[in-house]
């Protein structure tokens, strides 16, 4: 388990691209917080890894997965608006999750029973208005020292 | 040239014959809200099945009150995304599988051109160039439109859409869904001075950003100690947060709407979008037209927030100019104009 503390938007984005640049095809990313921690944010990072631009990187609440044609391709997935598990079947969520693209997930506890054992966790948390504590655990831990 | 429109992109079924791109024969959207309600949001499931359940009935209602039948039509019109794929696909499955037993020309729309045509559909309608402003739960983005075809992005949201960070407050707020109608309700008695909530106005480009405003509001809730027990207090305080939160998001709106007017030279303003159903909204905008010598075009609420008429008329165009859509036709949920 790493922690990080983030001061800012870009200092978010920053973790979140080191992370990007860690990850493998396969790679399953859940980030979980509440509504304005910095989210999205972290996704316009990690994403920014794999050539997205960052403005490309959006809120996935409306359209829940949005994929991109990056290389690897790159799922951004929000369940902010899912209620029940047969709703993960109804909008695709396993065939997200089969390995052929990096796949991040806002809001993942309401996916958790269904997250592969290796997948990689962020928590973020107020420490204030604008500081944001940055919890990663799960696999590669040993290279997350200098994020 | 008659059309029909089919519109799946979100929580409604909706299906439209219009007349040459100007004139709605019919119009019919199952208005899925009071399913939505109990859920707090856009539930995907739902929204799927209901479709699936909805889709034959509200074109064959389209088309009865039409009084024109399948052989009759010169194209069908389908909106192939941005929006939930689960939704969109069924209304592309079903729009493919009509055309090609029919043997009936099939249109791809994008549902972002179809808003823009929607302010073509009501007397009086702008002539080009003019700036579309797009104002939705899924979408806030500002173009130049300069004919059919030709649309320049000025600008978008970087992060929450207009509509979305309504619809999050209100959450936040302990009220319902849609967020916009429950809030604009309760700015009409509130102060929108009261709380000077963080404006994003990104001076350097035509882009928004909303999200920053609701971590702004959730912020000034948990600093002021607030509760969900807000709406059932007598005090003004949350009449107060909804008006200052509504003046937060169509300052922005407003102002960069006009930076562009001043930018692009042009003389006419469409706003539309599920969001262009906001009173103040509405009002804010005319005022500032008239101040600019800007006209500002509002379609009514129907044909604002999410149709089926608004995808024909758009799908008229490109049938015009033989723009004619594969049966290999695929939805997108993400789709840029």
């Amino acid at each position: 388990m790493k922690k990080y503390i983030s001061n800012s938007p870009d200092e978010t984005k920053d973790i979140g691209f080191r992370l990007g640049k860690l990850l493998r095809i396969g790679d399953v990313v859940a980030l979980y917080g509440q509504l304005g921690s910095g989210k999205t944010t972290m996704v316009k990072g990690i994403a920014n890894a794999f050539g997205i631009e960052e403005r490309e990187i959006v809120s996935a609440s409306f359209t829940i997965i949005t994929e991109y044609d990056s290389t690897p391709p790159f799922s951004h997935i929000d369940l902010y608006r899912i209620e029940k598990d047969s709703e993960l079947d109804e909008i695709g969520f396993w065939e997200q999750l089969k390995g052929d693209d990096i796949s991040v997930i806002e809001w993942a506890e309401k996916a958790e029973r269904w997250l592969p054992d290796d997948v990689i966790k962020v928590r973020l948390r107020f420490t204030n208005n604008t500081v944001r504590e940055i919890i990663i655990e799960g696999k590669n831990e040993k290279n997350w020292d200098n994020l | 040239m008659l059309i029909l429109g089919i519109d799946t992109s979100c929580d409604d079924t909706s299906a439209s014959v219009v007349e040459d791109g100007t004139k709605i024969i019919s119009n019919i959207i199952s208005n899925q809200t009071e399913i939505h309600k109990k859920y707090g949001g856009i539930v995907p499931e739902l929204a799927s099945r209901r479709h699936i359940e909805m889709i034959w009935p509200v074109v064959d209602e389209a088309l009865n009150v039409a009084k024109v039948n399948l052989e009759d039509l010169s194209g069908i019109a389908v909106c192939y995304g941005p929006g939930l794929i689960g939704s969109l696909l069924v209304g592309c499955s079903f729009t493919k599988a009509i055309c090609y037993s029919k043997r009936i020309p099939l249109v791809a729309v994008n549902h972002l051109e179809g808003h823009i045509f929607s302010s073509f559909l009501e007397e009086p309608s702008p002539s080009f160039p003019f700036l579309s402003l797009i104002v939705s739960g899924g979408h806030t983005c500002l173009y130049r439109v300069d004919g059919s075809g030709k649309y320049r992005e000025l600008g978008r949201t970087r992060d929450d859409a207009a509509g979305e960070a309504y619809d999050k407050v209100s959450k936040l707020l302990g009220l319902g869904y849609p967020g916009g109608p429950a809030i604009d309700k309760l700015a009409q008695d509130g102060n929108p001075d009261a709380i000077n909530f963080p404006r994003a106005y990104l001076p350097e480009s035509f882009d928004f950003s909303f999200s920053g405003l609701k971590t702004a509001v959730l912020n000034y809730l948990k600093t002021a100690g607030v509760n969900s027990e807000l709406q059932t207090s007598n005090s003004k305080l949350i009449n107060d947060i909804a008006a200052s939160f509504q003046a937060a998001v169509i300052d922005v709106l407003v102002r960069k709407t006009e930076w562009a007017i001043k930018k692009e030279r042009v003389k006419q303003v469409v706003l539309t979008g599920g969001v262009a159903a906001n009173s103040e909204l509405r009002q804010k905008m005319r005022e500032m037209g008239k101040e600019r010598e800007v006209e500002i075009f509002i379609p009514p609420v129907s044909l604002c927030t999410d149709n089926a008429a608004m995808i024909a008329a758009a799908g008229y165009h490109h049938l015009k100019a033989g723009d004619i859509a594969g049966l290999d036709l695929n939805p997108k949920a993400y789709l840029l104009l």
